[in-house]
């Protein structure tokens, strides 16, 4: 069971918008989990996301004055740090494809007594399915050391002691319904929804299970209109319904060709349609972070957050108050980096996370 | 000034002092597909009284002929085409106003409305409800094409995530593509019974994943505004906005100087308008729109 220390920490956040749980005295008397979002550097139009920064719980989180440093010497950065978290796609791997260098930095790394964890955004898979994915590569991670956002929803929801008796509703892949199962708590909706139909027509309503406690929205390749309906009515009529995000992600390498449409749409359509805010338990909120440091019994400023993107992991990193280190093998380039729009500076920045296995210079 | 609930004194001088009504259509005139009481004999006695009638609906799923034929089905046979201003229409006057190119292609993400609306003004729209069919394919080495200069999202409930990862890609890799939105209210009366996840839905789903603002062409975006008083050459002051919804219709008529009038047949009720967190305050408001007809036959007080 997680600790209260946790609890308060995400307690301390807050933003007006989001609906007050009426009994949240037993819960968290916070209002959302939302990430601070900068502008996007995405490139082609430029606009200014639309959230209200969040008081983060530790370090400060706006902009660092000084620009990012290549890395040069990594055995120096890696003897300051007692723990690593990866970002997984972009980072160690891209789709189904294994970065080059990454087993060997990962056993180096290992052999060095340094400990690993891997944070992913990625709800469609469980830890467990992570583990397999893991495996299939050659890499020798265990489960408990992977925490994906579909892992991050469950622990949330026992981490406040959401009821057993509630039920959730599920706008998101399997991931979210195993990890849910595995938790021991009920379910209803994921992708069997998206085989639902519905008929506007005079006299037809919607129904919906008055038991809903929690809808949680991630990443959903079935989404469809009857889910944005269901979702809908629970958040609005049920009291005291909580709206949780696995994560806001805009766009996701679902394949390693192009970018696809990712968690952030489907949570934007709640957004649009119940007009409230979620809580957001996926990078960049802390919540993950928190989890995993109460988890492992590690100082934040011990760890180093490995990512290829601003606006999740390396903001992660920084809400956190860890040192972070941005790769340039995912998403995001050089020129994204040093973008005058870009608001968010890692304090490091390299090729790929094999420049650990030549400690001084890597050239990127 | 906090909002008046319209009485017969009240209610003459407004009367007086407008020449054109502009009228929702959703929560206002109709539900679903069920015709509000009473509407059909206000809206006649107010043309009766020599004044102009107007529609302007954010439902972009119809185009301005279905939504004629719409009225007529339920009794309402004197709303022209020419009367009614939908966001579908909007969308394509936007486009021709801006002088768009008609051999570049429009994906849209919504209803058969905007689909015939734009193929009236002379523009390419592909997509629609038939792309609700549609699944997409995450192989490896599979590119989804993707060639479209404008995405013009509205209320679709066909929404799927081919549609979503469409758009998406027109909008973020596409240079110059355009991101329109025919309106954005969260909630609707899809029917009678309640409300509806709106376009709001959809174009956040698409802000969401582009990270860009779309242009806005319905209410309470002034577009629309801008045309009528051009089209009919009169004056804002001189117009009443009856609508049910603050941030559309009200916020709508009062940007452009119009006297506005809530009803309380739709999304908003008396207490969403008097609670202390509200900031938009018709000028007046009334339980329905049959009430103009008690009103205009009462003795003034």
């Amino acid at each position: 069971m997680l600790s209260r220390s946790v609890a308060s920490a995400v307690s301390q956040v807050s933003s007006s918008t989001s609906a007050l749980l009426p009994n949240s005295k037993q819960l968290f008397s916070f209002k959302t989990l939302c990430g601070y979002r900068s502008s996007s550097f995405c490139g082609g139009s430029i606009r200014k996301i639309n959230h209200k920064p969040l008081r983060m719980t530790s370090s400060n989180m706006t902009t660092r004055a000084m620009a990012s440093k290549q890395l040069e010497n990594a055995d120096q950065l890696i003897d300051s740090v007692e723990t690593f978290i990866f970002d997984c796609d972009g980072v160690i791997w891209k789709g189904d494809k294994l970065i080059e260098g990454v087993p060997e930095t990962l056993d180096m790394l290992r052999a060095k007594g340094k400990r690993l964890v891997f944070v992913t955004n990625n709800s469609t898979k469980s830890r467990k399915q992570y583990g397999k994915k893991f495996e299939t590569l050659g890499l020798n991670v265990n489960e408990e050391e992977i925490f994906a956002s579909s892992f991050a929803a469950a622990a949330y929801l026992q981490s406040i002691n959401f009821p057993k008796d509630k039920k959730v509703y599920v706008i998101g892949e399997e991931g979210i319904l195993k990890e849910l199962e595995l938790a021991g708590f009920q379910y209803l909706g994921g992708p069997d929804d998206g085989k639902k139909q519905i008929e506007l027509k005079p006299g037809f309503l919607m129904e919906h299970e008055h038991d809903v406690g929690a809808v949680v929205v991630g990443f959903d390749r079935y989404f469809n209109y009857y889910k944005i309906q269901y979702g809908t009515l629970c958040i609005r009529e049920n009291p005291g319904c909580l709206f949780i995000a696995t994560n806001r992600d805009a766009v996701t390498h679902l394949t390693d060709a192009q970018e696809w449409a990712g968690g952030g749409s489907m949570v934007g359509a709640l957004v649009g349609s119940t007009q409230r805010e979620p809580l957001v338990v996926g990078k960049p909120s802390t919540f993950m972070m928190d989890y995993l440091a109460d988890k492992f019994g590690i100082q934040k400023s011990q760890i180093c957050m490995v990512g290829d993107r601003l606006d999740t992991d390396i903001l992660f990193g920084q809400n956190g108050g860890c040192k972070t280190l941005l790769v340039l093998s995912g998403v995001t380039s050089i020129s994204m980096l040093e973008s005058p729009d870009n608001k968010i500076q890692p304090d490091f920045y390299t090729s790929k996370i094999s420049d650990f296995l030549s400690p001084k210079a890597a050239t990127v | 000034m906090a909002p008046q609930l319209l009485s017969s004194r009240t209610f003459k001088s407004l009367f007086d002092s407008v020449d054109t009504f502009l009228f929702d259509c959703d929560g206002v005139i109709w539900k679903g597909e069920t015709l509000i009481d009473g509407v059909s004999q206000t809206i006649d006695l107010i043309r009766s009284k020599g004044k102009n009638v107007v529609f302007v609906t954010n439902n972009s799923v119809k185009s301005r002929r279905q939504y004629a034929e719409k009225f007529r089905s339920l009794g309402l046979s004197s709303v022209t085409q020419d009367e009614i201003f939908s966001s579908s229409f909007a969308a394509a006057m936007y486009l021709k106003f801006n002088n768009f190119p008609k051999d570049k292609k429009v994906y849209v993400i919504g209803g058969e409305g905007v689909l015939e609306e734009l193929q009236i003004a002379g523009f390419t729209g592909l997509g629609g409800p038939e792309d609700g069919e549609k699944k997409a394919q995450w192989k490896s080495n599979c590119l989804f094409e993707h060639d479209k200069s404008v995405i013009c999202v509205g209320l679709d409930p066909n929404i799927n995530y081919y549609k979503l990862q469409y758009g998406t890609l027109c909008v973020r890799e596409n240079p110059g593509c355009l991101f329109i939105a025919t309106n954005r209210d969260a909630v609707g009366h899809m029917t009678d019974l309640q409300e509806w996840p709106g376009a709001g839905c959809m174009v956040a789903a698409m802000c969401g994943s582009t990270e860009r603002e779309p242009i806005v062409v319905g209410k309470p975006s002034s577009f629309m505004m801008d045309f009528l008083l051009q089209k009919f050459g009169t004056d804002s002051s001189r117009m009443c906005m009856v609508g049910d919804r603050l941030d559309t219709d009200i916020l709508f008529g009062q940007n452009a100087g119009c006297k506005t009038l809530l009803v309380l047949t739709g999304v908003t009720s008396e207490s969403d308008l008097l609670e202390k967190g509200n900031k938009i305050e018709p000028d007046y408001y009334t339980r329905t729109v049959s009430d103009i007809t008690k009103l205009m036959d009462s003795p003034s007080k």
